[in-house]
């Protein structure tokens, strides 16, 4: 018997294919054929000038993104105008000071605490040179004034810093009531929820007047809108109440409350009164007890442009706003609605509700089976104010979009967020529980493939029983430097077949037949394309590829 | 007996001289009445006349029979208030950024950026809002030298003789609006002379809110990387923020008013991810 060997190479390659690297509409605004012939056309010449000219700067990449091999200096002010970078000496700028270290070992540069001292606010990651240069005062470490504490503000609060708490106090009027002892947001607003609130009654300039508000701001500190008028308080009436005898009183008009979401009454003085109701607008009883929300109308019900009830619920997606330009229908009383913020039929075909975020893959390919096409991305809609509105994950997948649902009381709120994809070190992964443990990577499990060789000849080449591969692949820059070439040349495999001549002529496969079938080629198909930007693809608009990415050789006898 | 009759007299002189006394006290009093309700009558005339000039400096004879100088200045230069917050808002708060993305044909300033990968972003513009004002500041200054110029113009047209120094403007972005403050003295004679001090544009606007809501979110850029948009707009109803994210890792936001239709937009570049391992 004589042994007879042949060689099956397959060689993944980096996909020559049509990428747009950024597209900055969605690849369903884009109106893709009209464009194609054009971009195509400035593509190829784009290559035929890069290649040109690649050569040339190769030795000199001034690129500050891939600037990772080159000694960079900590520059204060970059040649564009950029503040503390590390970047090459070349990009500084020629009167700025360079120091041949990390910016965060410089004096210059050392990131702190920004404090604005006229409005009470801090920002951290400052360079100490920026906050100076800007007037702000700067500290390494967090100073006090960055403190924060509860901030109240008639009857709502605000979770600042002490100076902040006095500037928001006199933009409103107020006197400052600050308490440092209350260290967390959600305490800080609930503190305020139970204030009493109610008609407070005061005289001013000759006459009986009225303001609704907290006992607090009736009866304590500076009076009555700061004027030092003290008024005289009654808890849960209303400022247009008769028996009070104020020259407040009923009105047919209402007004958006900053703070709240619903459409209510204004009297004659301009205070607040109870939630718009049409029916209610010459009851006597209704303009002079506060009523709680649950005891107005359209309870439970959203009331989108409804033109005889205020009661809006900003979690069922209506808010309070002005009829006009909320382009709803024109209410029985007053100018204002509880405007429709939710989204109706959008691109996927589903409703959503103001807020709600969701993802969406509508690039050629599937996506979570290494199956991405060249330059697809993935996207998160969000629904704001009854517009459909998108965000871009990062190019080159190395976000994904992730999204889940919130169960709540009025129904699943959609959530989604753009998330690293973490498909970095799947074929180092040799175990299926190791490249399945989705805490740690974004991978799948390829079972009955290997990724180098079938056992080799001498019967030492290790015979896996799976690999493991990115669930959505990479981008790759294929159209420069050798990176790609080096990530797609992971799917590169020698199958060795060994045959066996019969005495009488003809050969019989005894060893790796299988490499010998059309099913081996689809096999390493599928490990290069899940590689990245490797092997045959298309791109994002479904194009194929100019190179077929992929390369079966033969050799041996 | 005399002793009492003395007495007597003298209680009957007292009671005399007492009634005397009263009198007296009476013209007193009166004349001392009329004498503050003069007095009175004099402080409101000198403090209707101070209040008049002091906060009614611009109505005067030469004003109101002419060209009112505030009215003037103001239609002069109010449009391009609105015309410099919208350059200013659309181009990060510079009015020629350096440092910037140009997208659409429009340089948006970087105002936190770091060049290198996988690295959170440097703040480069702390104190946005007054850097705001004081950009505004320096782009209304030249309009408003050639506004008082063009006041000065008409008036010396009608033969008036006018000397005016260099207006100062002073910018304040306040919750609800801006307001900005023209310090252009001002003198004009004619028959008689008047003085003109300032005058005041008030633009309503919730650039206040924009600016302060861009802070947070280079805080958040600066921090983690990234922000999360859907955490203000469940806040604040009215704001809506729109991202647009670059291949080369740099993100573009628009964070509008959906009331107003105002917005300011900025660019960062933080946490940026190359294409593949990125080693080259």
């Amino acid at each position: 018997m004589i042994k007879k060997i042949k060689t099956m190479m397959s060689k993944c390659l980096p996909n020559h294919t049509l990428q747009c690297v950024e597209h900055f509409e969605h690849p369903k605004v884009q109106n893709k054929r009209k464009d194609f012939l054009i971009f195509l056309f400035m593509l190829l010449f784009g290559i035929f000038i890069l290649l040109g000219i690649g050569g040339v700067l190769a030795a000199q990449n001034n690129n500050p993104q891939v600037s990772g091999n080159t000694a960079t200096v900590c520059c204060e002010k970059t040649t564009s105008g950029l503040f503390c970078q590390d970047v090459p000496a070349e990009e500084c700028a020629s009167d700025s000071t360079q120091v041949p270290t990390a910016c965060e070992s410089t004096s210059y540069c050392r990131q702190g605490f920004c404090f604005d001292s006229s409005e009470g606010t801090c920002l951290d990651n400052t360079p100490q040179n920026v906050c100076n240069a800007e007037g702000g005062v700067w500290s390494e470490e967090k100073p006090a004034q960055c403190d924060l504490g509860c901030c109240v503000l008639g009857d709502q609060a605000a979770f600042v810093t002490l100076t902040r708490c006095k500037r928001l106090s006199g933009f409103l009027g107020l006197q400052t009531n600050y308490k440092k002892n209350i260290k967390d947001e959600v305490q800080c607003v609930l503190s305020v929820q139970n204030q009493d609130k109610g008609a407070c009654v005061y005289d001013f300039e000759f006459d009986r007047t009225c303001k609704f508000t907290t006992r607090e701001e009736c009866t304590l500190g500076s009076g009555v809108n700061g004027t030092g008028v003290k008024g005289e308080f009654h808890v849960g009436k209303l400022c247009s109440a008769e028996e009070l005898g104020t020259n407040c009183g009923p009105t047919r008009n209402t007004v958006c409350s900053p703070g709240k979401d619903e459409v209510y009454f204004i009297d004659t003085c301009g205070n607040p009164a109870n939630i718009y109701d049409a029916s209610k607008v010459s009851d006597k009883e209704y303009w002079s007890n506060v009523k709680d929300k649950s005891e107005s109308c359209g309870l439970g019900s959203a009331n989108a442009n409804s033109q005889n009830c205020g009661s809006c619920n900003y979690l069922l997606g209506t808010f309070c706003r002005d009829a006009g330009t909320a382009g709803g229908s024109k209410p029985t009383y007053g100018d204002n609605i509880c405007a429709d913020l939710n989204c109706k039929s959008t691109q996927n075909g589903k409703s959503y509700k103001h807020g709600e975020s969701w993802c969406i893959y509508n690039d050629e390919g599937t996506t979570g089976k290494g199956e991405s096409s060249v330059g697809s991305r993935f996207f998160k809609h969000i629904c704001i104010n009854g517009e459909e509105v998108l965000e871009q994950c990062a190019d080159f997948r190395q976000h994904e979009c992730i999204e889940d649902k919130i169960e709540t009381s009025q129904g699943d709120f959609a959530q989604a967020a753009c998330r690293v994809n973490r498909w970095q070190d799947c074929t180092a992964q040799t175990e299926k529980i190791d490249c399945e443990n989705s805490d740690r990577r974004d991978c799948f499990w390829q079972p009955g493939v290997e990724f180098q060789a079938k056992k080799t000849e001498d019967g030492k080449g290790k015979i896996q029983n799976g690999v493991c591969l990115p669930k959505d692949p990479p981008g790759l820059k294929f159209w420069g430097g050798g990176e790609a070439k080096g990530i797609c040349s992971q799917g590169n495999a020698a199958c060795i077949v060994s045959f066996e001549k019969g005495l009488f002529g003809g050969e019989k496969c005894i060893e790796n037949c299988e490499c010998l079938d059309e099913g081996w080629e689809k096999e390493r198909s599928d490990i290069c394309t899940a590689l990245g930007d490797c092997g045959p693809k298309v791109n994002w608009v479904g194009q194929e590829g100019y190179k077929p990415g992929f390369k079966i050789t033969k050799s041996g006898g | 007996m005399r002793l009492g009759r003395a007495v007597l007299y003298l209680k009957e002189e007292h009671k005399g001289y007492k009634q005397n006394n009263v009198k007296m006290k009476m013209l007193e009093r009166g004349k001392r009445g009329q004498v503050t309700i003069f007095v009175i009558i004099a402080i409101v005339i000198v403090a209707a006349i101070i209040f008049f000039f002091v906060y009614k400096p611009n109505i005067g004879r030469v004003f109101s029979n002419d060209v009112n100088p505030a009215q003037f200045l103001q239609s002069c230069i109010g449009g391009d208030v609105k015309d410099s917050v919208d350059l200013l808002a659309s181009q990060g708060g510079y009015a020629n950024p350096e440092g910037f993305i140009l997208s659409n044909g429009v340089k948006i300033k970087y105002l936190c950026y770091n060049s290198e990968f996988y690295k959170t972003c440097v703040v480069q513009q702390p104190l946005l809002k007054e850097h705001f004002e004081k950009e505004l500041e320096e782009l209304l200054r030249p309009k408003a030298n050639d506004c008082v110029n063009k006041l000065k113009a008409e008036y010396e047209r009608k033969g008036f003789s006018v000397s005016a120094s260099q207006p100062e403007t002073k910018v304040e972005i306040a919750p609800h609006r801006i307001k900005i403050n023209f310090l252009a003295p001002m003198t004009i004679s004619k028959d008689s002379t008047e003085t003109f001090k300032s005058f005041e544009v008030d633009l309503g606007s919730e650039m206040y809110d924009l600016l302060l809501t861009s802070t947070s979110i280079i805080e958040f850029e600066s921090t983690y990387g990234d922000s999360e948009t859907t955490l203000y707009t469940q806040y604040y109803p009215n704001l809506k923020i729109q991202k647009e994210k670059f291949g080369e890792g740099s993100t573009i936001y628009t964070v509008s008013d959906v009331t107003t239709k105002e917005s300011f937009t900025f660019a960062s570049r933080s946490l940026a991810w190359p294409a593949g391992y990125g080693l080259e």
